[in-house]
């Protein structure tokens, strides 16, 4: 069957981030998402190409079939025709821990080329600019789950060198790093952002460019990059959402909370 | 056959507040927007208790008012923000002004931490942490966690030290006055962090006859034989939610967010919803019952 792609004018970058994270889920796994685009996403991959995958919420709901769009975690609309509600030791210990997690999605506030994620302090840890929300569940779901989806704003600030202060651990500094430290899970396998998505050089464990959204710029990339990005010679546009997608993304978010419309 | 005395262990919110001292260290439960005892914060503002170090996995306006009035003066958490809205505002400003401490962990760390300190255990191991900042930035502890070697396979673990606070202060669905609680829908770390405590002050939207308990023994989480204390405490984490019960008071918490970003519009937010109201019957009476009915759960949803 032809997939109907919509035109690039038809859809917005996030409802194109959103469908880009729907399909890191692969039917019949076990996905361990937060609140936000990684949400709508999730419920996304579940009404097209992922209707067996089961989501797992940190605080304890597990294979939510939520129908309302939850602000928080522990929100009760996860609650709705979930198969279990537990706790943390449950989901982050017996269940991520023991390895049945397959895939998790996170944020990040910054991630250098090794994928290492700051959520916890921007500035210096001793005299900090900003405090930000910290770990939560996400160093859990880094270090443990079998791969890691990280979506993020991308800017220069964000894409840095030298992060300010390493709560999650991606290839830390290179190969074999997560081996030795002892870390259980694959690490980050792909950061969808707003210009582009990225993943990972298998030799050498850095970031590298995968594919452009359509209307984004090489430059526009780089100028917003803070890290040595490795460039392969050939990068393809970013598959485009199909009219099917949208409209589902619609109606999965209809107040916009996530995803407002385009005007 | 005499009828089993059945131990009555309820008192009223102002009494149970009354029990901390300053400097106590408290073990704080719900997660999220979902059942953290609100009332319980705002009833220790009230009381104008100090010093006070806080351990949860995950929090939010509760954790921010306790910062906010300067109650908490240090913080073992893993997370806190007001979910899908921003950062919490007094937090930023207190850290600024060096009032409030915190210790970073993960949520798996922390409900680990509870469990060790249930168990009576000192530490626990646990996968997560390892080769990051966490375990080598340290704000107040003396020590914060240890990479360790598995002595039986020789993988790398870390040990973080469990907690034993003085109380454990939890919002529950239900409980009888012996104690023995049940909790709808999520338990995030509540089933371990209300054993770790040594005193456990249980606040419940309903104390229910024990035989209602007893009639279903099996949706019971937390035995009476851990509880010290039970108090009836209807909507008791308004503006926040509790499942089957109520959602959350939406506008309620944007214009906090949106108020305590100064701190003229926090003193204000605190002078207005909890130090000139002189209990939580009378912020529910301030809140109305027109909106409260409007945050009912409406079944067969649970919010």
């Amino acid at each position: 069957m032809n997939k109907k792609y919509a035109n690039p004018k038809e859809f917005t970058t996030l409802e194109l981030m959103a469908v880009c994270g729907s399909k890191q889920i692969k039917n019949g796994e076990v996905v361990f998402i937060g609140t936000g685009l990684p949400l709508i996403a999730a419920m996304l991959a579940k009404k097209t190409h992922a209707p067996k995958a089961k989501i797992v919420y940190e605080a304890g709901f597990i294979d939510s079939n939520a129908i309302d769009i939850a602000l928080s975690i522990a929100d009760s609309r996860l609650g709705y025709r979930a198969s279990a509600a537990i706790g943390l030791i449950e989901t982050l210990g017996l269940m991520l821990q023991g390895g049945h997690v397959d895939v998790g999605f996170v944020g990040a506030a910054q991630i250098d080329e090794y994928g290492n994620i700051n959520t916890t302090y921007i500035g210096n840890f001793e005299n900090p600019i900003v405090r930000l929300p910290g770990s939560g569940g996400g160093n859990d779901i880094v270090s443990s789950a079998k791969r890691i989806v990280i979506i993020m704003t991308h800017e220069k600030r964000k894409t840095v060198k030298k992060l300010d202060y390493l709560t999650s651990p991606g290839f830390l500094n290179g190969p074999g790093a997560r081996e030795k430290t002892g870390l259980l899970g694959g690490g980050p396998s792909l950061v969808v952002t707003n210009l582009c998505q990225m993943d990972f050089d298998p030799e050498t464990k850095r970031i590298r460019l995968a594919t452009i959204h359509p209307g984004v710029s090489l430059q526009q990339i780089q100028e917003n990059t803070g890290f040595d990005l490795i460039i392969p010679e050939k990068v393809p546009t970013t598959e485009l959402p199909t009219r099917e997608e949208l409209n589902l993304l619609r109606t999965i978010d209809p107040h916009g909370i996530y995803i407002p419309r385009a005007k | 056959m005499a009828e089993t005395a059945v131990e009555d262990k309820r008192i009223t919110l102002k009494d149970a507040v009354k029990l901390v001292p300053d400097g106590a260290h408290l073990f704080w439960g719900g997660f999220g927007f979902q059942r953290p005892p609100m009332a319980f914060a705002h009833e220790l503002v009230r009381q104008k208790k100090q010093n006070l170090t806080i351990y949860t996995c995950g929090s939010e306006m509760d954790l921010d008012i306790l910062v906010g009035a300067k109650v908490a003066s240090h913080l073992e958490v893993a997370f806190y923000a007001i979910e899908g809205i921003g950062l919490a505002p007094n937090v930023q400003r207190r850290i600024k002004e060096g009032t409030i401490q915190i210790e970073d962990y993960t949520n798996l760390a922390m409900a680990l931490r509870f469990l060790g300190g249930a168990l009576g255990v000192p530490f626990m191991p646990l996968k997560s942490m390892l080769g990051t900042d966490m375990l080598t930035k340290i704000r107040f502890r003396p020590k914060k966690a240890e990479v360790m070697t598995c002595p039986f396979t020789g993988e790398k673990v870390v040990l973080v030290p469990s907690v034993r606070p003085d109380f454990s202060i939890i919002h529950a669905s239900r409980v009888d006055k012996e104690g023995n609680v049940q909790i709808d829908g999520i338990k995030g770390e509540d089933v371990e962090g209300a054993r770790a405590g040594k005193k456990v002050i249980v606040l419940a939207e309903e104390i229910v006859d024990t035989e209602f308990i007893r009639a279903q023994p099996d949706q019971t989480v937390i035995p009476n034989i851990y509880v010290t204390h039970v108090v009836e405490c209807p909507w008791g984490s308004y503006p926040m939610m509790v499942y089957n019960y109520y959602d959350y008071d939406m506008e309620h918490i944007r214009m906090y967010y949106e108020q305590c970003k100064t701190e003229e519009g926090w003193q204000k937010y605190c002078s207005d919803y909890i130090t000139s109201v002189g209990s939580h019957t009378e912020l529910l009476q301030k809140i109305g019952i027109e909106r409260l009915m409007k945050l009912k759960a409406k079944k067969p949803f649970p919010y």
